[in-house]
């Protein structure tokens, strides 16, 4: 008896549409009719310069069948695009300059601060950018924050560099922006003083961004016998912690160490 | 008035020409260069240019049609920037490839390499100089001019394969030799299905066979034939689903591999003119050529031009319909062409033939009264 497909027991080959030669020419050519006539009058591509996908009208035109479909007809503001810097309120704190991974912000100097003391705002290479969003994270002031602009093409790369005044544009053009992060952290730390190493030079005050370090006067150490007395100014640094943005600039101007990162007492 | 013809116009611009000509020039230069046979002569050039810009016109045209009815096809927008609705973007990638360097391989024989997309270019513009577009297109020419148009058309894989094998390239000789393949599966059914076409019209001269079709258009009773041509010209034009010798998935570019810049262009070109030129045909065998249904009022027929409208609009319909086909099918490999081209397109052809018969010999059945159609 022969080995018949019944019983090995293996299923009959089902009837394909390959054993119908006549369907392979003319479904092909349905199927292409049937997408010629939907997208006759408008072909799904969006023209992008000239439109744009975050337009509302796309919102119905693009169908996508799991629900509301991303980025089409508007774009959420939490989108990640181009910086917006409100120079007025930037204090030069340094901080977004420090928490960016990729290392491109460069404080630069933008007029109204004083000779002296001048006002540094950050300035950002958007060919190194990775678009995390820690700067605009650190920003204690809540003035760097991140856009929907995400149209970013050059022609130069010098033009990748944005420079505060260009920030500040994108700023003025009141995009809708990335919601700011306000509450800091309850077990922050604070900047902590080693009282005896401190020579009371005044750097740290002079340089905290937002004036929150008072130098108050301190009682002269009376010198042990034998010992000359400590040349000094006989003042400390008082920092008021509720208005400290904990940039870390007075630990890196203090020329003898003593100022550290503690916890709050 | 004689009827306006194409070559009427031409005979019109050289006699201004040269009447303009002959303002300049001295009395004795003037009447050498007004005499008859000059005029005849520039004529004859001014004839062939016109030609050769309307052929091109078109090609480039049908480049722009087919980028936007693939599209379509494919729910895309084509070209759309350059011009309105892109019509000039063929123009700028032309002018793209002028500017680029010719490469030829230093293993390639020159004169071959060279010679290949000319010819090529060449004979496919030939096939212009006897097409009749319409009445006054170029129309009463030869006796001969399907026969003629049939023959220059199936030269083309002749220079492909001498193109792909001075080229020196195992990708463009694979592809030439597809080429040289493919003829001998589609040229047998394309030159039966023409054969039914002259039965029942009984003359192998364009311009009869649209006559012919004043009362009916060919296609109706020969509808077979209509099918085994339109496949055999899409092997014949190397379309998608018959374009084995270019089958870019496969063989890089095909035959035309080593090709680039200007001769690039050539191929190009060629290929769509040859495109147009199968669309042509099929409208002047089966489409009832310049001919107007009975319907259509004759105000509207008699309208200057109108024959030459009529006429290209059926055949952009026409090479929509390879569009359709190029966007729908996939390409089929050779041994498949082969039996597709003799066990499929020769019996129907073979049995088109034997119904042309059928419906010549019922014209002449005594109760239809016979219709003196044979031989015009
Ligand atoms: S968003 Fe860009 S600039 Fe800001 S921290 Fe991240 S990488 Fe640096
Ligand atoms: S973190 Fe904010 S306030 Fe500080 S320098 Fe940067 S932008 Fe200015
Ligand atoms: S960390 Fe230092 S410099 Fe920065 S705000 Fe606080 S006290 Fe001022």
């Amino acid at each position: 008896m022969a080995d018949s497909p019944a019983r090995t027991g293996s299923p009959p080959l089902e009837t394909t549409e390959t054993e119908r030669p006549s369907l392979w020419v003319v479904r092909p050519l349905a199927t292409a009719a049937k997408q010629f006539a939907k997208s006759l009058w408008r072909p799904s591509t969006i023209v992008y310069p000239f439109e744009r996908l975050e337009d509302p009208k796309f919102r119905s035109a693009v169908g996508v069948e799991s629900g509301r479909p991303i980025g089409v007809g508007e774009i959420w503001d939490n989108y990640r695009g181009v910086h917006a810097l409100n120079i007025q309120t930037c204090i030069s704190c340094n901080l977004c300059a420090f928490s960016c991974p990729d290392v491109c912000i460069e404080m630069v100097t933008v007029p109204g601060g004083d000779p002296k003391h001048p006002k540094k705002c950050p300035e950002i290479d958007y060919g190194k950018c990775s678009f995390c969003g820690f700067c605009s994270d650190a920003c204690p002031e809540g003035c760097l924050t991140m856009t929907t602009r995400y149209e970013l093409s050059v022609h130069k790369r010098a033009d990748m560099v944005y420079s505060p005044q260009k920030m500040y544009e994108v700023f003025q053009s009141k995009l809708p922006m990335n919601p700011i992060r306000v509450a800091r952290p309850e077990n922050e730390d604070a900047i902590r003083l080693d009282p005896p190493l401190c020579i009371g030079c005044f750097a740290c005050s002079r340089d905290c961004p937002t004036n929150c370090i008072t130098m108050v006067d301190i009682p002269k150490a009376t010198p042990k016998p034998g010992e000359k007395p400590a040349k000094r100014i006989w003042k400390e640094p008082v920092i008021n912690d509720s208005d400290c943005v904990r940039c870390g600039t007075c630990i890196s101007v203090c020329p003898k160490d003593c100022l550290f990162w503690g916890s709050r007492e | 008035m004689a009827p306006m013809t194409l070559f009427s116009v031409a005979d019109a611009i050289a006699a201004a020409l040269l009447g303009l000509l002959g303002r300049l020039l001295p009395a004795g230069a003037a009447h050498a260069v007004t005499a008859p046979d000059v005029v005849l002569g520039l004529a004859t050039v001014v004839f062939a240019a016109i030609l050769l810009a309307a052929s091109m016109l078109n090609t480039i045209l049908l480049i722009w049609y087919e980028r936007k009815l693939l599209g379509r096809f494919m729910d895309r927008r084509g070209a759309m920037h350059v011009g309105f609705a892109g019509l000039l973007q063929n123009f700028a990638d032309g002018l793209k490839l002028f500017r680029k360097d010719t490469v030829r391989p230093r293993e390639a024989d020159s004169l071959g390499f060279w010679a290949s997309p000319t010819a090529y270019m060449i004979t496919s513009l030939l096939i212009f100089g006897v097409l009749p577009i319409s009445t006054g297109w170029n129309d009463g020419s030869l006796p001969l001019t399907l026969l003629l148009a049939l023959v220059i058309f199936s030269f083309a894989p002749l220079f492909i394969f001498l193109g792909a094998w001075a080229s020196n390239n195992k990708y463009s000789l694979i592809g030439g030799m597809r080429s040289a393949a493919q003829m001998i599966a589609y040229e047998v059914p394309i030159l039966l299905a023409v054969v039914a076409v002259v039965v029942l019209s009984g003359s192998f001269d364009l311009t009869t066979i649209v006559n012919e079709q004043r009362n009916y258009w060919f296609w109706a009773p020969l509808f077979l034939a209509l099918i085994v041509f339109v496949a055999g010209m899409l092997a014949e034009m190397e379309r998608i689903p018959f374009d084995l010798p270019e089958a870019e998935a496969e063989l890089v570019e095909g035959w035309n591999t080593e090709y680039g810049g200007m001769l690039f262009a050539f191929f190009m070109l060629a290929d769509y003119l040859r495109a147009l030129v199968g669309s042509i045909l099929v409208v002047l065998l089966f489409l009832g050529g310049w001919t107007w249904p009975s319907y259509v009022p004759s105000a509207l027929t008699s309208f200057p031009l109108a024959g030459i409208v009529w006429f290209m609009v059926k055949t952009y319909l026409v090479f929509g319909l390879f569009v359709w086909v190029r966007a729908a099918l996939p390409r089929v490999r050779t041994d498949q062409l082969l039996r597709l081209g003799w066990m499929r397109m020769v019996p129907l052809a073979l049995l088109s033939i034997v119904l042309a018969a059928v419906v010549v010999a019922a014209r002449c059945l005594p109760v239809l009264g016979c219709i003196p159609s044979i031989g015009g």
